[in-house]
């Protein structure tokens, strides 16, 4: 019976061997275990032994030649036998491995494939670029030197030195961060910066166009950069304004019964230790409850798409020295009026104090601006972004109004208004959510405080 | 040749242990043909030419005792009674191997069969020789532990350390140096001999004896010995068995350290046929049934690499079970 | 459950008794544990109440001493070994990262290992360059093994005899300086789950995390920058692996600002795993600041008392590291 004489494995990373001489030549007797063969692997070479005693016939590989491991080679036969008829003679040695480097094609620029993405990306035309690399290979620093000495188109987020806190912020408030200037170490902008950027844009004034000073002298002026805080607000009222169509809706809210149940709650609180409730917890609770009734007053216009908040976190704007930052209550309509009070208590302190930190100030849904401890009457407020609207809470000032019969009487009467963006909240929607919210204000009772 | 032992061979007990040695020497060459076929990948340090080291050594124990051994472990696995499919499919790195295919042939065991591992490191298991040694006489089991090494390990600190510490808490551990001559492509001759090493275990305190490692019931006798005293509470000994191994030190290996003519001086002292005259010379066996014997051994290691070979690999899910215990 | 003030020495001893009380099958191996009492007083009184079966002395062998640890709970025992100074522990490396750790891997899972190999560590004592070192990033680098390192009584009683219990090899890192160190320890034993981390102190506006000796000298820099009206969470991972990421990503998103300490050397060392950890998860987003490590200079300890000193964090090193964080002055 033929025994095949196969290229061996005597290496752990072996593929191939390469034959180097043979010992014994085609028709010679061999005896197992003789050496017959030299191969080479590694550049070191060693014998390979006859597998059986017989005749050696059919070699098929010669010094020089490559050969995969555990390829047939060679047979040996008993005398008189023939070779193996469909066998086929071992495959020829394998071609020399393919160069690693491509040639370039005649008139192709040689570069990098990321210099080539790169380059295609900005329009740039590679021919045009020195290249640094092997042979002349335009390499993606080399493009990107080429993009640099262009004039440049504005920089996006990825070039603004900023904190992986900064960036989520500014992603979820939808804040430009090339706006923010930064005031960590280098002009680092941190999250407290896209903070105030996010949360400049509440509860302003409204924006009555100024008029023009008369020209002065310069001596006259005093000029504030605007920069900061500052800037931040200007830039987002503008775009409030500008993109959101704002429709306002104005009620008067008898405060009769609101003032009792606050005195009421004031009073159980005092003889249990607990915060003092201001109206201003009272009302972010009115508010947040009466927006589960009117998902499209707690929602956003994102690109195409409305996206209702499940989650009601109420902002209430408190007035700073630099501006305004409006601290965030989570989850209002799930907490009681004592638990709110606590937390505008907090949040207000801690605010005046500059130590709010990212996720007091993020994730808003409303906002409250009240601006009643100033004594102003009524005011529209400009709607916070990305939120669709903003309620202005005026004073409570005591009004004649007359009753069903008409007899005249002096009621507490606070004004009211809610604007909305009216590209997702109608009239009739908006004008059910401020009488709904006017019904919880006049009628306590209907609340779990 | 006088036995020193009590215990004579029966027949049976004769044949077993020829089957063994054929067995392990099937076992090697079909490795080495699996390997040089390139179905089997790594490396292997093949022992043959060292089976009465193994076969006559282990053949001393209980079936509770236990071994511990080395990379040239092979023959070791086999006497001690390891089913050959599964170490077949180990070296395949198959998942039905000892190891699920994680250890290869330089790191099998058979742990519930009492084999508690080969090394991947030279004095490896020597240290934890002592250890099993010592958990032996707390389990108070009349256990006793055979230790592998070769006369590599020999050199090591390790070597040096476990002596110490063996003699010290009078472990039920026989220590086994079968000295092949080299450790890889160096020679033992330049730092020691056999007789060298059995008498520095006089003086680390326990007794040593050098014995020719090619003849089987030399090493059995030696052994048995060794065993008795462990077993009684005696303490460690050590044996050399003086042997060679045919092949390389491992299949890189290409033998340039030795010539030729040394190999085949060797291999004229072939344990196997010299054991099977033995044999048939007492009378134990017949010609004809050594045949059959070698015939049955290489179907054995014939239906091993079947088994081996139609095994599936292990599971890429599975890749990083076993790290820890839960 | 009686709680009473011992040092942390005292805790380690505790836990190993309660332990070879309860389980017949551990026992300790190592260099003078046993008349001599161990070279730091630990095993004082073990000897007398175990006698020489189950308290092992051995010569000088770490290496010998640690592969019989590893031979003996391969058939079952749950032997407690004792490198003296972690500095050894490079003569003892060969037995546990290429036997402890791989064993039961290697042989198909079906091989257990459970041993747990204790080691002082650290400098302060002017022992110098070859008995002061931590290196407890070695071995939280080999897969198989697991590395804690407790820094109270309370956390040392409860992780050692989880360590005892555990059926891993486990590398328990003792810092000499904590030995001396008294807190309150319940009498009866007790286990800490390995892998899990400790708030030891909570704050919003610095997470620091540190292990072993640097926990109580953060504590003590916390107090004082609580004066500046800085807030600092301490974490204390207490295991090296398993590491609860869990417990610190949750701080670091907290507070957005994170001071790693170690006494280690810092190239290499636990810290820059852990920043990487960091930076990886979650709490990637609510970085406010770079990750920075406040860790032993790259250099042998020195023998010079003053140079010791200066060679690793002290408490005054932290304030300062942890002010500038806290300020975003980093």
């Amino acid at each position: 019976m033929a025994t095949k004489v196969i290229m061996p494995k005597v290496d752990m990373d072996q593929a191939t061997g390469t034959v180097v001489e043979w010992l014994k030549q085609d028709g010679d007797s061999v005896r197992a275990g003789e050496p017959i063969l030299v191969i080479e692997t590694d550049k070191v070479a060693i014998e390979v032994e006859a597998p059986a005693t017989g005749i050696l016939r059919g070699i098929s590989a010669k010094p020089g030649d490559v050969i995969p491991i555990a390829t047939t080679i060679a047979y040996i036969l008993e005398p008189g036998e023939a070779l193996p008829a469909d066998e086929m003679p071992a495959p020829a040695p394998a071609a020399a491995p393919p160069p690693l480097e491509p040639p370039s094609l005649g008139g192709e620029v040689l570069a990098t494939p990321v210099a080539r993405n790169v380059a295609a990306g900005s329009g740039l035309d590679l021919g045009a670029v020195a290249g640094t690399g092997p042979r002349g290979k335009v390499t993606r620093a080399d493009v990107e030197a080429a993009l640099a000495g262009r004039p440049t188109a504005p920089a996006g987020d990825g070039r603004v030195y900023a904190t992986p806190a900064a960036r989520r912020l500014a992603r979820e408030q939808n804040v430009d961060l090339r706006a923010v200037s930064g005031s960590g170490p280098k002009g680092r902008v941190q999250a407290a910066d896209v903070l105030a950027t996010a949360q400049a844009a509440t509860a302003a004034p409204t924006p009555a166009p100024m008029p023009v000073a008369a020209s002065a002298s310069l001596t006259d002026l005093e000029v504030i950069p605007l920069q900061g805080m500052r800037r931040t607000i200007a830039e987002r009222m503008t775009a409030s304004y500008q993109s959101i169509p704002h429709i306002t809706f104005t009620v008067r809210v008898d405060m009769t019964r609101f003032n009792e149940a606050r005195e009421q709650l004031n009073a159980k609180a005092q003889a249990t230790g607990g915060e003092r409730i201001s109206a201003t917890a009272m009302i972010v609770k009115a508010v947040a409850s009466t927006l589960t009734r009117h998902p499209f007053l707690n929602a956003s216009l994102q690109g195409e798409e409305i996206h209702l908040r499940r989650e009601i976190n109420v902002g209430v704007a408190v007035a700073l020295d630099e501006g305004l930052i409006v601290p965030v209550i989570r989850g209002a309509d799930r907490k009681g009026v004592a638990e709110i009070a606590a937390e505008v208590n907090d949040l207000s302190t801690r605010a005046r104090e500059g130590r709010l930190v990212p996720s007091d100030v993020s994730g808003g849904t409303f906002t409250v601006s009240n601006l009643g401890p100033f004594g102003v009457e009524q005011f529209t407020a400009i709607i916070n972004p990305p939120q669709s609207a903003i309620l202005a809470v005026g004073a409570t000032q005591l009004e004649a109004i007359p009753d069903e019969d008409g007899h005249i009487t002096a009621r507490p009467i606070m004004r009211i208004t809610l604007s909305a963006d009216h590209r997702i909240v109608d009239g009739a929607v908006a004008a059910r959510f401020i009488s709904d919210l006017k019904m919880v204000l006049e009628t306590p009772v209907l609340l779990s405080w | 040749m006088t036995l020193s032992s009590e215990k004579t061979l029966t027949k049976t007990e004769a044949a077993h242990l020829l089957l063994q040695m054929y067995q392990v020497r099937a076992f090697e060459e079909q490795a080495e043909k699996s390997y040089m076929e390139g179905k089997i990948h790594g490396t292997m340090h093949l022992s043959i030419g060292q089976e009465a080291s193994a076969v006559g050594s282990i053949s001393t124990l209980e079936p509770t005792d236990y071994i511990i051994g080395h990379h040239r472990g092979h023959g070791l696995c086999i006497a001690k009674g390891a089913d050959l499919n599964l170490m077949m499919a180990e070296f395949y790195g198959k998942e039905t191997g000892y190891c699920r295919g994680r250890g290869g042939s330089m790191h099998i065991a058979d742990q519930a069969g009492g084999n508690l591992g080969a090394n991947g490191v030279v004095g490896g298991g020597i240290p934890m020789a002592v250890g099993i040694g010592i958990g032996l006489k707390m389990q108070g089991q009349n256990r006793v532990l055979l230790a592998f090494f070769g006369d590599g390990a020999a050199s090591t600190g390790a070597f040096h350390e476990s002596m110490t510490l063996a003699v010290l808490f009078q472990v039920p551990v026989v220590f086994i140096c079968e000295n092949n001559q080299y450790a890889m492509s160096f020679p033992a001759h330049r730092w020691t001999t056999s007789e060298r090493l059995a008498r520095s275990a006089e003086l680390y305190g326990m007794p040593g004896v050098a014995v020719d490692g090619n003849d089987l019931l030399a090493v059995r006798a030696a052994v048995q010995l060794a065993v008795d005293r462990a077993r009684s509470g005696g303490g460690p000994s050590l044996v050399v068995n003086d042997t060679y191994r045919w092949r390389g030190h491992s299949k890189s290996d290409r033998n340039r350290y030795r010539t030729q003519d040394e190999i085949a001086e060797w291999q004229a002292k072939d344990p196997i046929p010299r054991f099977q005259n033995t044999l048939i010379a007492q009378g134990l066996i017949t010609e004809e049934e050594a045949r059959q014997i070698r015939e049955q051994a290489y179907a054995d290691i014939e239906a091993a690499r079947q088994f081996a070979e139609a095994s599936p690999e292990p599971l890429l899910e599975t890749i990083e079970e076993g790290v820890y215990a839960p | 459950m009686t709680v009473r003030e011992i040092s942390y020495l005292e805790a380690v001893r505790e836990a190993m008794t309660q332990e070879m009380e309860r389980d017949e099958r551990v026992f300790l191996i190592g260099e003078d544990l046993g008349t001599y009492g161990g070279a730091f007083q630990v095993t004082y009184g073990m000897l007398e109440k175990f006698g020489p079966e189950r308290i092992l002395d051995t010569p000088i062998t770490e290496l010998g001493l640690t592969g019989a640890a590893v031979g003996a709970a391969l058939i079952g025992m749950r032997p407690i070994a004792e490198i003296m100074f972690m500095d050894f522990m490079t003569l003892a490396s060969e037995q546990l990262v290429n036997q402890a750790a791989k064993l039961r891997f290697m042989f198909g899972g079906k091989a257990t290992v459970p041993m747990v190999i204790r080691t002082p560590a650290g400098s302060g004592t002017g022992a110098a360059e070859h008995h002061s070192q931590s290196l407890e990033n070695w071995f939280v680098h080999v897969p198989g093994l697991k590395v804690v390192m407790p820094s109270t009584p309370y956390d040392v009683k409860g992780l050692l005899i989880a360590s005892i219990r555990d059926d891993n090899p486990v590398v328990f890192v003792e810092h000499k300086l904590l030995y001396k160190v008294k807190g309150p320890v319940p009498e009866e034993p007790y286990t800490i789950p390995l892998g899990s981390a400790e708030v030891k102190r909570e704050g919003r506006d610095l997470t620091i995390i540190a292990t072993s000796i640097m926990v109580p000298r953060s504590l003590e820099a916390a107090e004082e920058l609580a004066k500046e009206g800085i807030e600092v969470e301490v974490v204390d991972p207490r295991t090296l692996k398993p590491l609860d990421a869990e417990t610190i990503i949750e701080s670091v998103k907290k507070t957005g600002r994170v001071l790693i300490v170690h006494e280690a050397a810092r190239t290499g060392g636990f810290g820059g795993e852990l920043a990487a950890v960091i930076a990886e998860s979650e709490a990637f987003g609510y970085l406010d600041a770079p990750i920075v490590r406040l860790a032993g200079r790259d250099m042998p300890i020195p023998y010079n008392r003053m140079l010791e000193y200066h060679t690793v964090p002290q408490v005054e090193n932290i304030v300062e590291k942890a002010r500038e964080v806290a300020q975003l002055r980093v």
